[in-house]
Parts: structure tokens; C-alpha cells; sequence
């Protein structure tokens, strides 16, 4: 019985929302479990949303940084990565409002279907994944959001609803539209290459 | 076949008009139906699932542990500001002396808890031994975030023994990872009254080859004034292979030291 509790202790102690509260309360350190446990999540949805490497990184270190200064408003009552991805959602509407730009605005997928780079295809090693990448990268931003956050949240339809501010039952619906459209330029994508 | 059977089938057949899409739509909303239901678009979610996530450089991690380390530094001096604020004030000596009076109150029920505690105390040394054992144990890990995991356990140790420095040591001499040597690094730092720990740090400095490390081991030595380790000092500085900043920070810590 006790080291079933012993166990359960230790794995309480590891938890994104102990650790959380315990950088809440003045221990920084544990902050880097916490980094080292998601960077490589965040960099995905943002590598997915501005479509370049060294931005991305630098979003990364803009949300923990932005986790650190607002750690205080840590309630540690709900999931900590929604609350991770509600900052670095922020972190890349702020970035897009300041450059004043969305991408989609001023690129056509159509156009840039024969590029030969593409940020998120870069280290897919099978030709599917490149492909279906690809073709991610040309959805418009709205849904490639949903399907990123889709992705790197575990496909927490509630959660992704408390991100974005609606129900469950949109966030599904979102989903599937986004998966619609994708489906579409996938095929496209498939004839070209 | 009742009608969301019928929807299901036809989108499958790829033969649902966007009346029925919008159907279907409604269903997933409802919950009614599920992605894994519609064959195409929960094939292409699966995908999506696989795609792998992108490696972070070294250069990131560099700037997040930088930005960490300056964070500590930044809180530990405004701990020590806002004490010495306090202290200065009348409300300070109200506090002291109501903890004066609760540490006398407590004195009193620690002597007539005496056997209790001593079962308290057995208790406390068998957790502190897991801690040891499962700190031990991840630290063999072959994830890096596991080590993490193991060197950040070793701070909620109380009086660690001779097994934990030890572990502690080998990590900070010989783990592939700067992160995970930079954190033992920093665990070894809270055990730095012991002369044995001050000794094993002093040994170790010859041993490393990342200048983030030999950077963080000047940084320690000039806080713990640890004279004897101008000589090890030395021998980063005058190893090829060192960068120029790094022996400048060495040199100010030398210079520091003696």
C-alpha cells in the first residue's frame, strides 16, 4: 500500500501542473522539466503557423518567457498545457498583429504548390508525410491552426474549446472542415509531385 | 439503416451532396458521429498524427536556460531586498516577536511529541531513501528529460547521502547532455558546504568540454571562493580548444580568486 502511494507521489510530483505550481511558488528550476517536456510540441504548432525555423524558436522562448513573467496567474485548477497553449497562441497573434501580416493574405497556395521547400515537410522522412505537410502548409491559417492544436493537444476537443474561446461541438466541426479542405489539397498535392 | 448510418455509409462512398455534409456536420457537433467513423478524414487524421516534431537547436535550448538562470538570479535578489525592507520596519519586530512566541509554544509540543516524532522521523528517512533509489534509477535513463527529471528530484533530498552526490557527480562528469550537467551542476551547488562536494567540484572542472559548463563551474567557484581550483582554472585556460570568451570569464574569475 505505501509504495503504491509512494508511486503515486512521485508521479504527482512530475506533473505539468505540480511543476507549474512549484515555479508559481519561487522554484524557477522546475520550469526546465516543463521546457524540456514541450518545446519540441510548441515548435511544431509554430513552425506549422509561421512557416520558418528561427521564428518559431524564437516564439518558443517568447512563451516561456511569457509563462515565467505571468506565472503568478497560474490557477493550476485546469490542464496546464491548455493554459501553455492559450499563451502561445497569444504569443503568435501578438507576433502576426505586429508585423501586421497573415500569411494567407498575401500568398496563394496554388502558386506556391511547386516550391520545392517547405518548413514542416523538411524532416518528414516518408514521402506521405511530406506530402500530407505540404498540404498542410497551404490550408489557411484559421485551419491549420485547429488541426495543429488538434495534433499537439492530443485531440482535447474541450480544451481546444477553452483555447479558442467556443464549445466542443464547433471545435468538431472546425475539425472536420479544416480535415475537408485538407483532403482536397492533398489530392491536389498528390497529382503534382 | 437508420439515417446516420445511411449519411455515414454515402460520405464513405464518397456520394454525400453538401446538403448532407452539412448533415453530417451538425452529427459531429452533436457527437453523434465520430471522426474515426468517416474512413478518409480519420485516415488523414492518423496521418497528421505521425508527423514527427521538429528537433529544437542547441541554440534555443542555450537561450532558455540562459533566460532561467537570470530569472533565479533576478528572484533570489529580490527575496533578499524585500527581507531586508521588512526588517527595517515596525511590523517586522511584531512578527518577530509573534514568531518568538510560537516558537516557544511549539517548543513545548515537540517535547510532549516526542515518540510521535520519532515515528515521523523514521518515516521521513524511508521516503528520503525512495527518493534516493528512483533519482538513481532515472538517472540510468536513456532520455535526457529523465535525467532532468532525475537531477531535479535530487533537490527535494534532505541531507543526501554519499550515493546521491555520487550519481550526481558521475552525471556532471560523463552525461552526453549540457543541460542535464548544467542542472547537476546546479543541484551540487546546495551540497557545496561539504568539503568533499567542494573537493569532487574542484576535480571535475578539468573534465569539461562545454564552454556553458566551464563558464557555470568559474561562476560557482568565484561564489564559493574556492581558492584551490585556480589551478584547474588555469588548465581550461590554457587548453587550445577553450573559446576566447570563456577564458575571459576565467581570467575574472582567477582574478577574483586570488
Amino acid at each position: 500500500m505505501r509504495s503504491f502511494l509512494n508511486e503515486q507521489q512521485h508521479l504527482e510530483a512530475l506533473s505539468d501542473n505540480y511543476l507549474m505550481a512549484k515555479v508559481r511558488d519561487g522554484d524557477p528550476d522546475k520550469l526546465g522539466l516543463l521546457y524540456e517536456r514541450y518545446k519540441r510540441p510548441l515548435l511544431g504548432f509554430f513552425i506549422g503557423m509561421v512557416r520558418d525555423r528561427d521564428l518559431g524558436e524564437d516564439l518558443v522562448q517568447n512563451t516561456f518567457v511569457r509563462i515565467l513573467k505571468y506565472r503568478h496567474l497560474f490557477r493550476g485548477d485546469g490542464d496546464f498545457r491548455t493554459w501553455m497553449f492559450h499563451i502561445a497562441r497569444n504569443v503568435k497573434n501578438d507576433h502576426f498583429r505586429k508585423n501586421k501580416l497573415s500569411l494567407d493574405k498575401i500568398e496563394k497556395w496554388e502558386e506556391k504548390i511547386e516550391e520545392p521547400e517547405s518548413k514542416i515537410a523538411e524532416w518528414q522522412s516518408e514521402d506521405e508525410h511530406r506530402m500530407l505537410a505540404v498540404a498542410l502548409e497551404k490550408l489557411p491559417e484559421e485551419k491549420r491552426e485547429i488541426l495543429l492544436l488538434s495534433k499537439y493537444h492530443e485531440k482535447k476537443y474541450k480544451e481546444i474549446g477553452e483555447i479558442l474561446g467556443c464549445s466542443e461541438g464547433a471545435v468538431k466541426v472546425k475539425v472536420f472542415r479544416a480535415l475537408q479542405e485538407l483532403k482536397v489539397i492533398y489530392q491536389q498535392v498528390e497529382k503534382l509531385m | 439503416m437508420n439515417r446516420v448510418e445511411e449519411l455515414i455509409v454515402k460520405y464513405n462512398e464518397g456520394l454525400a451532396d453538401p446538403s448532407e455534409i452539412i448533415e453530417i456536420e451538425n452529427l459531429v457537433e452533436q457527437g453523434a458521429v465520430q471522426f474515426t467513423q468517416l474512413r478518409e478524414l480519420s485516415k488523414l487524421d492518423e496521418s497528421l498524427e505521425k508527423i514527427s516534431e521538429p528537433i529544437v537547436s542547441q541554440d534555443l535550448d542555450s537561450r532558455f536556460y540562459e533566460m532561467l538562470a537570470k530569472e533565479k538570479r533576478t528572484s533570489k535578489k529580490s527575496i533578499s531586498f524585500s527581507w531586508t525592507a521588512i526588517s527595517e520596519s515596525i511590523f517586522a519586530k511584531m512578527v518577530v516577536g509573534a514568531l518568538l512566541l510560537a516558537v516557544g509554544f511549539s517548543a513545548g509540543l515537540l517535547l510532549e511529541k516526542r515518540a510521535e516524532n520519532t515515528e515521523v522521523g523514521v518515516l521521513a528517512k524511508e521516503v528520503s531513501e525512495m527518493k534516493e533509489m528512483m533519482m538513481i534509477s532515472l538517472l540510468e535513463k536513456e532520455s535526457a528529460t529523465d535525467r532532468l527529471k532525475a537531477v531535479s528530484l535530487s533537490e527535494e533530498i534532505q541531507g543526501p547521502s554519499k550515493k546521491v552526490t555520487d550519481a550526481l557527480f558521475k552525471t556532471l562528469n560523463s552525461d552526453p547532455s549540457v543541460n542535464v550537467r548544467l542542472a547537476s551542476l546546479d543541484a551540487l551547488r546546495n551540497y557545496a558546504k561539504s568539503a568533499t562536494v567542494r573537493e569532487g567540484l574542484v576535480r571535475s572542472i578539468a573534465q569539461q568540454d562545454s564552454p556553458l559548463v566551464q563558464v557555470a563551474m568559474a561562476e560557482l567557484m568565484a561564489n564559493l571562493q574556492e581558492k584551490s581550483s585556480v589551478s584547474e582554472l588555469k588548465k581550461i585556460m590554457e587548453q587550445k580548444s577553450t573559446p576566447t570568451e570563456v577564458k575571459q570569464r576565467i581570467k575574472e574569475t582567477i582574478n577574483i580568486l586570488i
